[in-house]
C-alpha cells in the first residue's frame, strides 16, 4: 500500500468516513469535518505507523490533506536515506 | 541554590505552566528533564533557556497519555540517570464539550492524559526515588471541585487526579516522598489566550479578589515551595492558587453595589 493509502485508511478510520471521500485537495477540518481531536490522533497515528515525528509547528502548516500526505513521504523517505 | 544536585521531570514543560515550573526549579539548581508532545522547538527554546540558568536540561518527547511512550521515557531516565528526584505531573489536554455531548473517545484521552499518566508515572517514578525519598506534584484546576463551562471532562479528570494524589501521598511517605497538588484558577497562559475571548478574560480579572489574573509563575512559585524541605509535612494536599476567586462567591455580580 502507497503511503498515501495508508494515511487514508488511518485518517478514515479515526473520523469514522469512507476514505473515498479523502482528496488530496479536500481539508480535513472543512471537508470532513475532523475536529481538533481527530486531527491530533490522526497525526499521532500516522508518526506511530511510520515511526516519524511530526511537530505541530509543521502541522499547521498543511493547507490541505496532500500537503500532509507530501509530508509524510518525505520523512519516510529521508528516513530510509540514512 | 535549594534544589542544587536535584534532578527533576516536569511532564508538559515546553510551554505555557509547566515551562515557568521547569525554569523556576532549574533556577534553584536543578536540573531539568524537559517532556513535551507535539512542540519540539517549543521545548528545545525551554532546555535552551534552562541551560542558561547553569544547570542541565534534556529533551525528551513522550505522550504521556501512551503507556508504551510513557515506559520509553522513563527507560531513558533510568539508564541515563538511575535516579529522579522530583516528579512534576503537569502535562494535560481535553476536549472542551458540555456533559452530553462527551464520547468515548474524548473520555479516554482526557482522562489517559491528565489521571492515569500520573498514576503510570508515579509508578516509575516512585522506584527512582527508592532510598532517597522525593517530591511529586500535580497541576490541577479548580474544574475538579467547581463546575466550569465546557470543562466537564477535563475537570473530572483533575478531580481523578486530586484522589490520586491523596492515594499516593499515603503509600509513598513511608518512603520519604511527598505528594501534592497544586490547583490554579485561569491562568494567564498563550493557549488561554488563544482558547477565550478578552471579554471572558476581563470578566475573570474582574472576579479575581487580588486584582489580577494569575500567571505561571504564579503557580511555579507554589510547586518550588512544595519541592522544599519546608513543605515535608504538607501531604495529599491540594494547594489553590486563585487569588482568592473560590472563596469570593458572587463577587463579581455584586461590585456596583458595593
Ligand atoms: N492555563 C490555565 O488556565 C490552567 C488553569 C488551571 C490548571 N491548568 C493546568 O496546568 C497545566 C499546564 O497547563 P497550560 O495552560 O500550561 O497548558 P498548555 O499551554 O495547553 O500546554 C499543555 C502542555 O502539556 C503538554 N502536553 C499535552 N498533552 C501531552 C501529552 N499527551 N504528553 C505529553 N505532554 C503533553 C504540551 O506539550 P506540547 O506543547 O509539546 O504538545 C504542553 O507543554 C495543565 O495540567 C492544566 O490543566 C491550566
Amino acid at each position: 500500500m502507497s503511503v498515501e493509502e495508508e494515511i487514508k485508511e488511518i485518517v478514515a478510520g479515526i473520523v469514522h468516513v469512507d476514505k473515498s471521500i479523502l482528496t488530496r485537495e479536500g481539508s480535513l477540518r472543512k471537508d470532513i469535518k475532523a475536529d481538533s481531536l481527530d486531527i491530533v490522533q490522526a497525526l499521532v497515528a500516522v508518526e506511530d505507523k511510520f515511526d516519524i515525528e511530526i511537530p505541530d509547528e509543521e502541522a499547521q502548516k498543511f493547507q490541505n490533506f496532500g500537503d500532509f500526505v507530501d509530508y509524510v513521504e518525505r520523512r519516510v523517505a529521508e528516513k530510509e536515506k540514512v | 541554590m535549594p534544589l542544587k544536585g536535584k534532578l527533576t521531570l516536569v511532564t508538559g514543560s515546553g510551554r505555557g505552566i509547566g515551562r515557568a515550573i521547569a525554569l523556576k526549579l532549574a533556577s534553584q539548581g536543578s536540573d531539568i528533564i524537559v517532556n513535551f508532545f507535539r512542540r519540539r522547538e517549543a521545548a528545545e527554546k525551554t532546555a535552551k533557556d534552562i541551560e542558561a540558568l547553569g544547570v542541565k536540561a534534556e529533551v525528551i518527547r513522550a505522550n504521556v497519555g501512551d503507556p508504551a511512550k510513557l515506559d520509553e521515557m522513563f527507560d531513558t531516565i533510568a539508564t541515563k540517570f538511575g535516579h529522579l528526584d522530583i516528579l512534576i505531573n503537569n502535562a494535560a489536554s481535553g476536549v472542551g464539550r458540555s456533559v452530553l455531548d462527551v464520547d468515548i473517545k474524548a473520555w479516554d484521552w482526557t482522562m489517559n492524559i491528565n489521571a492515569r499518566a500520573f498514576l503510570l508515572c508515579a509508578q516509575r517514578a516512585a522506584k527512582l526515588m527508592e532510598g532517597r525519598g522525593g517530591k511529586m506534584v500535580s497541576i490541577t484546576s479548580l474544574g475538579s471541585s467547581f463546575v466550569l463551562p465546557t470543562y466537564a471532562v477535563v475537570g473530572i479528570s483533575k478531580a481523578a487526579l486530586e484522589a490520586l494524589t491523596r492515594y499516593l501521598a499515603i503509600e509513598l511517605a513511608p518512603k520519604g516522598i511527598c505528594v501534592n497538588a497544586v490547583a490554579a484558577s485561569a491562568v494567564e497562559t498563550e493557549a488561554l489566550k488563544f482558547y477565550i475571548r478578552e471579554g471572558l478574560m476581563k470578566d475573570i480579572r474582574q472576579a479575581t479578589p487580588a486584582g489580577r489574573m494569575v500567571i505561571p509563575e504564579d503557580v511555579a512559585n507554589v510547586v518550588a515551595f512544595l519541592c522544599s524541605e519546608e513543605a515535608f509535612m504538607i501531604r495529599g494536599q491540594t494547594i489553590i492558587v486563585d487569588g482568592g476567586t473560590s472563596v469570593a462567591l458572587f463577587m463579581a455580580a455584586g461590585k456596583e453595589e458595593r
